[in-house]
């Protein structure tokens, strides 16, 4: 047997670093060692096998009461046994590209190489067949030794983006400044780097590229009236590493006597509102990482559909739109299945828009600010100005 | 000339989020809102007090409750698209299990019940109208296909004879219940309708929405007989005096507005929060003071009567 199962029943407590590594390197020497014990054995009794631990029902999911993020119910996991040769045709390849991609991730981790999964699918397309494969057994193996990705030297190329007083220090030199006005891509902050977000007063997590350039532009950052701040955008639905990146900022920010606000700036619309909850609690699909990428202290500050039908009324402004069949069928589902929105959790001001939304058949993007006395720079100077 | 309504009570906090629709019979008054439960409200003291709660009606919750004129029978539409009937014994509400079985299959948005209780009106969000009988296992009797534009609202006159939908692309339909004909399609609003009711006699049919005015229509000629401007922002909900000599009328400001169709006059402005009103009810007319409810995102039942010797 590869892994013990008896641990099933107990939470991934987050493992340090030292652990992870180990953790990585007991499993992957483990699988070897098994296949080369199968192998050593006449061909009638050799049947090497490895058991993946499946990655959690979506619909079965709960907010964890301490970290405020999403995560799976206890005991909801599947076990899944791969071995060689296989039943059938495609399960002998499931086996061979598993130890494919393990292969691949001990390489490197012995030569102390990042590489992602794009890396990985474009070493051998034809027999990866799809970039779904690949992510799909990086993040099962990720899941079933219990350790974040990173520790099997795996990122994203992440294509968010961060402007404002922002830098990062390493080995007592700045690398990454993101005060010059220019874009900067979201840097992978590395364990013994120093974040300096001194006397930042806001943190924007902004949907969308446009609106973060506007902003950008016009040095919102070091211009609005209630002090300077960061923006950050995902362009759209965020990646992991946008996210761990934003939650570092908010962890780093803590240590300030006054800490920044965390604001989300997102369309009224049903994506609008699921992209702010995949920043603050974190999506289905990464059950397991959420509580290392969530921000717990974000807040929402617009734009509301309220303030869209106002805007709507002024001279020279853009209208609000209708829902179309889809937004409709996407609110449901977000009611139905994920616990951020029932109308007992935790974000019922959310959910009574997602209401109004379907009540009204309407949505407003953030544009629609735009057209108002002073723009949108105006109008955020405002908000801020009622909520500190 | 104006009146005067004063504040009479409320429920507060009746519901955790926004309030979407009210309905009321004699004695009581019934809410719903975004969560999953009907409020159930007695009109019989001042202190309002909630006598019945029916958890767990709609799931995801619920934008719609309509009564009869009896009181004994009530419809609400959830979120998730369904039906659900209910039936009142002595002032304790039961779920109408074989009624509603029979209506599983049809998902109307917005819901009108005649007097009597027999007949459901709707509208789908794809713009039909249908009717179905609610005493012959909710055998649909009417089918009306309009131009697809969103039905937001509906309703059916008192005696049975009209129904009216009102629709996203600012377009109001009356058809005749008894043949099915539509005899006007009516302009005036360009906007979206949110509301559209009947006079108690039936011969003026009420429209407003996004367009912030109130069109009042003549029924058996289609004209339009008046305008009734003053509301600043979209108008969510109308409902007639049971003399027909008032309109109520809210909305997403927060404003409920009374007007005398005599005069064509708003006589009484409220403005106790700046949140959307979704609803407003005038309540069955007791000795000689009139009253009405309202509710919306403050999440309460606000009630108001008319001050006497006034």
């Amino acid at each position: 047997m590869v892994m013990s199962q008896g641990s099933s029943s107990v939470p991934p407590a987050s493992p340090t670093v030292e652990e992870s590594q180990r953790l990585v390197r007991e499993f992957i020497d483990d699988i070897l060692i098994n296949i080369l014990d199968q192998v050593s054995l006449s061909p009638s009794e050799s049947r090497p096998c490895i058991t993946l631990r499946r990655r959690s029902n979506q619909t079965q999911c709960t907010i964890n009461s301490q970290t405020r993020a999403l995560e799976a119910r206890l005991n909801d996991e599947a076990y899944h046994s791969h071995s060689w040769p296989g039943r059938t045709p495609f399960e002998s390849w499931k086996f061979t590209v598993i130890i494919r991609i393990l292969s691949i991730i001990d390489e490197a981790i012995c030569t102390e190489q990042l590489i992602s999964k794009r890396d990985i699918y474009y070493i051998d397309p034809a027999y990866f067949k799809s970039q779904a494969t690949v992510n799909a057994v990086v993040d099962d193996l990720a899941f079933t030794i219990g350790v974040d990705r990173t520790f099997l030297n795996i990122e994203a190329a992440s294509k968010g983006l961060v402007a404002g007083r922002f830098q990062l220090e390493r080995e007592s030199r700045v690398i990454v400044d993101a005060s010059s006005g220019e874009d900067t891509m979201i840097p992978r902050v590395q364990g013994s780097d120093t974040i300096d977000i001194e006397g930042v007063r806001w943190v924007f997590i902004i949907e969308k590229e446009a609106v973060f350039h506007r902003l950008a532009r016009s040095n919102y950052p070091k211009r609005a009236i209630s002090g300077d701040g960061i923006l950050i955008t995902g362009k759209g639905y965020p990646d992991v590493s946008t996210r761990e990146f934003a939650h570092q900022l908010f962890i780093a920010s803590r240590r300030y006597d006054r800490p920044p606000h965390f604001y989300a700036l997102m369309d009224s619309d049903p994506h609008g509102m699921a992209i702010m909850s995949t920043y603050k609690y974190g999506s289905m699909a990464h059950l397991h990482e959420n509580a290392r990428l969530s921000l717990p202290g974000l807040e929402w500050l617009g734009v509301r559909l309220t303030d869209a039908i106002l805007a709507s009324e002024s001279p020279g402004a853009g209208r609000v739109l209708s829902l179309t069949a889809n937004d409709r069928r996407k609110i449901l589902a977000m009611l139905r299945k994920n616990p951020v929105w029932a109308s007992d959790g935790p974000e019922r001001e959310w959910v009574t828009e997602l209401h109004r939304m379907l009540l009204l058949n309407v949505k407003a993007e953030i544009e629609i600010l735009y057209e108002r006395e002073g723009g949108l720079e105006a109008w955020i100077d405002r908000k801020l100005f009622r909520q500190e | 000339m104006s009146r005067q309504y004063l504040a009479w009570g409320s429920a507060d906090n009746a519901h955790p989020v926004d309030i979407f629709s009210l309905a009321v019979t004699e004695k009581q008054v019934l809410s719903v809102s975004g969560a999953p439960s009907i409020k159930v409200h007695s009109t019989e003291n001042t202190e309002f007090p909630l006598v019945q709660s029916i958890d767990q009606a709609h799931t995801l919750g619920c934008h719609h409750i309509v009564t009869d004129s009896s009181g004994t029978r009530a419809v609400s539409a959830g979120f998730d698209g369904n039906l659900k009937v209910w039936a009142c014994n002595d002032g304790h509400w039961a779920a109408d299990a074989t009624t509603t079985a029979s209506l599983a299959s049809i998902h109307p948005w917005a819901i009108a019940l005649s007097g009597d209780g027999q007949y459901l009106a709707g509208v789908s969000e794809s713009g039909h109208v249908g009717v179905w009988d609610l005493n012959n296992e909710g055998a649909q009797i009417r089918d009306h296909e309009t131009k697809g534009s969103f039905g937001t609202c509906i309703d059916l006159s008192a005696d049975g004879r009209f129904i009216a939908s009102g629709h996203e692309n600012g377009a109001v339909y009356i058809f005749l219940t008894e043949t099915g004909r539509m005899p006007f399609s009516l302009s005036g609003l360009v906007k979206p309708v949110r509301a559209v009711a009947f006079s108690p006699g039936g011969k003026i049919l009420a429209a407003a929405g996004d367009s912030k005015v109130i069109v009042l229509y003549d029924t058996s000629s289609g004209e339009q007989i008046a305008n009734l401007s003053g509301h600043s922002a979209w108008v969510l909900s109308l409902s007639w005096s049971s003399s027909g000599e008032y309109l109520l009328s809210s909305s997403f400001d927060g404003k409920v507005k009374v007007w005398s169709i005599d005069t064509k006059m708003c006589v009484a402005t409220h403005s106790e929060t700046e949140k959307a009103v979704w609803s407003v009810k005038w309540l069955p007319k007791t000795a000689r003071s009139e009253s009405f409810a309202t509710a919306g995102a403050n999440r309460s039942v606000a009630f108001y009567r008319e001050a006497t010797g006034g």
